[in-house]
């Protein structure tokens, strides 16, 4: 430890005090080290199942495999991760279409718009959209959100649907964007501002055209922290969008270039990495069987992306940030 | 639209246009989040209280007996006559408008399902109004006495009701042995030699309640028979609480009266728990809900009957009158009651497979319990960990780079999806560590560290806020760092880091995904024995529900779920508003 040398040489700086002082310190690095100890057990936790399961599985399998039956029907198994990736990017876009357009202009609306008391009342009015418990916005999508689709827009919608399952993702995730781009959006120097409108720019264009792009580092960081928390979002997943582990049926336009119809994935029931891993939880968690395992494999895929997604917006939010 | 005409300057003509629909577009995409959920919220309350089945009648009685009353109460304390006029006509007009709009919107374009004006006047309007003035009104004497009574009655209940539920996990004769031969005994050891200053006050109440602790383990295994619940509760709870309210009046005034009343009055709540408790509660628990409600009230209304606001004391009065003048009022005119879901019923009664029967029970008692042993752990690591990144960390060296480390540790942490938390405690603590699939602990432990980041980044802000000179002020005084740590930094900060740790338990007590991932039971028929024991907590009970597709389940018992979480959950953040408002104001 680096002793703290100033302080406590003008103190009793005796041999019990000594031990004293460093027994405290002690403890407090050692709570410090569980956060350590945290990440270093979900790694190992993680990769020691996991290693087993692509032992019994070959990688590529895992990755490109288009069937996921982790209960065995007929034949048996089949770990294929490509449904399960459908399912996430579905509803990761979906949420996205709400969360980074609605976010960002809430951002510009609190920073550049919004009076000083609106502001007050306004931030952390927003802060509850996240502060819901996701089993309830599960329930919401499952019980009004679809059904009143169901009754206006989209007589096809089904039971359970990915829809309105994004649709409260991105009702969820509006938070995240706006308060990290705010921030960001805050931090722009005053003199910036003043020097658009010197050039006679007008409000929305010094909102749009010097504040945005000044604040850009922040912005796009904040969206990938929104789209991370999206993919590893679980409840309202599970609750609102079922649990069945579709191929998407793949259509040829007319000049013979396959496509995916929007339509047949978002209608309709689906499944997440998130949910499978539910799905399977509910079954066996005993240990040592194969979809046990597979949990875990899914887990660390899982890991691997947001960690991913956290560096990355790290890294962006540091090496182009604007220097005032 | 308005394009300049008046620019005779030179620069050309600026369209306004683009700018003022961008300005609304952007005001409309920071509202659009809240108009949706304040809609599901509006019908899950509707669904949960079962409004939509209410007869007009009936709404307008408890509207006369309860909401009037409350909101004359409020502007009498105001008293501002601008003020009651803005308020007359906004329930007025409200009451045109609502009316009005509601029936030409249903008539004309399409049919609301589930709501009538007068439950869109209730939500809309009559919510907001009571919303404003009880804000305003509680800056005023008046407001303020009024409601931090109520406060107190409804805090005292409830925290009475949580210490209740989480002695139901404990072995109650061996606490009883501990409190007479350990606690007892080192806190009168503690209290004697720190004020005779003779010794090491902590060594030797330590080596005192170390030794009543084998002493009662050892006398647990030979002695057969206890006193009732009651009886223990009575000893070890409602007496200390008696105690401990008259010493915090003594403090607070001095005068021997009021301590004695206090003290007497305290028993007597606690006596009257137990009459009641042998009634209406489980046994015991009426004990303890009585002792903490009136040790609560008594505390509080010493000083508030000096206080110039007193006469706004009577507002629990006012309340309780005006629920039981409105239900004399359906009683004898025979106004048809709502079926309600969130009853006291749904509350005390195990899940069953009729929607009538259903109750949260096992459910409330599990997530209570999680969150007792979660609150612990995540306080006890986060704050630690907070004060060794803020007071012990150096910037260079060793020690630096594992702070560096630790402090972007915790960034990632906080964003690793909580279902993988939930295989981090199936793979650690159910399987590997042996707690077992389900049980409390397994789940606290999870819960715990699932929500240690948010607790040790807010902790941390805390500590941080700590002005530098109290800190250069203690070392000047010749304290250690521990002691400066001890005496200066944690109580200082201490408000900032209880409002970071309940608004982190916030997100424990909603969190579902980690719980099915460690195994834990979506319905349990009893509340669990003890923390090693299989439980189910509120969101698991909710999960549970919605896949049930009978129309009661859907629309009627998991609401009433969904709305007990959330009143949870506000009641959570509402007290770490309250401490955080207290702290601005004493700084």
């Amino acid at each position: 430890m680096s002793d703290d040398a100033v302080t406590s040489d003008l103190t009793r700086s005796n041999g019990f005090t000594r031990i004293k002082e460093s027994g405290y310190g002690g403890v407090f690095l050692a709570c410090a080290a569980v956060t350590l100890l945290t990440t270093v057990a979900i790694i190992v936790t993680l990769l020691s199942d996991a290693l087993v399961f692509f032992s019994e599985v070959p990688l590529t399998e895992f990755l490109l495999g288009t069937d996921w039956s982790p209960n065995p029907r007929g034949r048996g198994f089949s770990f294929g991760i490509v449904p399960l990736v459908i399912g996430t990017l579905t509803v990761t876009v979906t949420a996205a279409f709400i969360a980074l357009p609605v976010g960002t202009l809430t951002a510009i609306y609190l920073s550049e718009y919004a009076t000083s008391q609106v502001r007050a009342i306004l931030k952390p009015l927003l802060e509850i959209l996240a502060g819901v418990p996701t089993v309830v916005y599960g329930y919401f999508a499952l019980v009004y959100v679809t059904p009143a689709l169901q009754a206006t827009i989209f007589p096809q919608l089904g039971t359970f649907n990915a829809l309105s399952a994004s649709l409260m993702i991105g009702i969820m995730t509006i938070p995240m964007v706006s308060s990290i781009s705010e921030d960001a959006m805050s931090a722009v120097p005053d003199s910036l501002r003043q020097a658009g409108y010197g050039l006679g720019a007008t409000k929305y264009e010094v909102s749009t055209s010097v504040v945005v792009p000044a604040s850009l580092s922040g912005i796009i960081s904040s969206y990938i922290l929104a789209i991370s928390r999206a993919i590893g979002e679980t409840m309202i997943v599970v609750v609102a969008m079922g649990s069945q582990a579709n191929m998407p049926p793949i259509r040829e336009t007319l000049l013979g270039i396959p496509y995916i119809n929007p339509g047949d994935v978002l209608f309709e029931s689906g499944m997440t990495i998130t949910v499978s891993m539910i799905q399977i939880a509910g079954g066996d968690l005993t240990g040592g069987t194969l979809p046990y395992d597979s949990m875990f494999a899914l887990g660390l895929t899982l890991f691997v992306i947001t960690l991913i997604m956290n560096v990355l917006s790290d890294l962006i939010a540091q090496r182009y940030r604007e220097a005032y | 639209m308005a394009v300049e005409t008046d620019t005779d300057t030179g620069f050309g003509e600026v369209s306004r246009l683009r700018g003022t629909v961008f300005e609304y577009l952007s005001l409309g995409a920071s509202v659009v989040g809240l108009f949706a959920l304040a809609a599901l919220l509006i019908y899950v309350f509707v669904d949960a209280f079962g409004l939509s089945t209410a007869s007009p009648a009936w709404l307008l009685t408890y509207f006369l007996t309860l909401v009037v009353p409350y909101i004359g109460f409020c502007l009498y304390s105001i008293s501002d006559r601008a003020f009651t006029r803005k308020i007359a006509l906004a329930l007025g007009g409200g009451l045109v408008v609502t009316a009005v709009g509601f029936t030409a919107i249903e008539t004309l374009l399409v049919s609301i399902p589930g709501l009538t004006w007068q439950i869109a006047y209730l939500f809309l309007v009559a919510t907001p109004v009571v919303a404003s003035v009880t804000f305003v009104a509680s800056r005023q004497p008046l407001g303020a006495a009024g409601f931090g009574l109520v406060g107190r009655l409804v805090g005292g209940a409830a925290l009475g009701c949580a210490v209740a539920i989480m002695f139901i996990v404990i072995d109650r004769p061996l606490w009883f042995l501990v409190y007479t031969f350990g606690v007892l005994p080192a806190g009168g050891v503690y209290a004697y030699t720190s004020r005779r200053e003779i010794g090491w006050p902590t060594a030797q109440a330590t080596l005192v309640g170390l030794f009543g602790l084998g002493v009662s383990t050892q006398l647990r295994q030979i002695l057969g028979i206890y006193p009732s619940d009651g009886l223990i509760y009575l000893w070890t709870l409602a007496v200390p609480l008696a105690a401990g309210a008259a010493a915090l009046v003594t403090l607070r005034d001095g005068s021997r009266r009021a301590v004695a009343g206090v003290a007497v009055t305290t028993l007597l709540g606690g006596g009257g728990g137990f009459v009641l408790g042998s009634s209406a509660l489980p046994t015991g628990s009426g004990v303890i809900i009585g002792a903490a409600t009136v040790a609560a009230t008594a505390v509080y209304l010493v000083e508030a009957v000096d206080n110039e606001g007193r006469r706004g004391l009577l507002l629990p009065l006012l309340i309780a009158g005006g629920a039981l003048a409105g239900a004399a009022v359906v009683q004898t005119v025979g106004i048809p009651t709502p079926e309600m879901w969130l009853t006291p019923a749904y509350l005390t009664s195990a899940p069953s497979n009729e929607a009538a029967n259903a109750g949260l029970y096992p459910a409330v008692v599990g997530s209570i319990i999680i969150i007792a042993m979660v609150a612990v752990l995540s306080f006890v690591l986060g704050v630690g960990a907070a004060v060794f990144l803020e007071e012990y960390a150096a910037d260079t060296g060793l020690v630096g780079r594992l702070t560096r480390l630790i402090q972007i540790n915790i960034a990632n942490l906080a964003a690793v999806p909580s279902v993988v938390y939930g295989l981090l405690g199936l793979g650690l603590f159910a399987n590997l560590l042996g707690f077992g699939f389900g049980t409390a602990v397994t789940a606290a432990l999870t819960l715990s560290l699932l929500i240690l980041p948010i607790t040790v980044i807010s902790a941390q802000e805390a500590v941080r806020s700590v002005p530098d000179d109290l800190r250069q002020g203690s070392y000047a005084m010749g304290a250690t760092r521990w002691q400066t740590v001890k005496n200066v930094v944690l109580p200082e900060a201490m408000p900032g880091m209880l409002t970071g740790t309940i608004l982190a338990l916030g997100r424990a007590i909603g969190e579902t995904a980690p719980l099915i991932m460690i195994g834990a039971a979506t319905t349990v028929f009893s509340a669990p024995a003890g923390i090693w024991s299989r439980f189910s907590a509120m969101p698991m009970q909710i999960y549970a529900w919605a896949n049930y597709p009978q129309a009661e389940f859907r629309y009627g018992v998991v609401a009433a779920g969904v709305v007990t979480l959330l009143i949870v959950l506000l009641a959570m953040n509402g007290t770490a508003i309250i401490i955080r408002n207290r702290m601005e104001r004493e700084h």
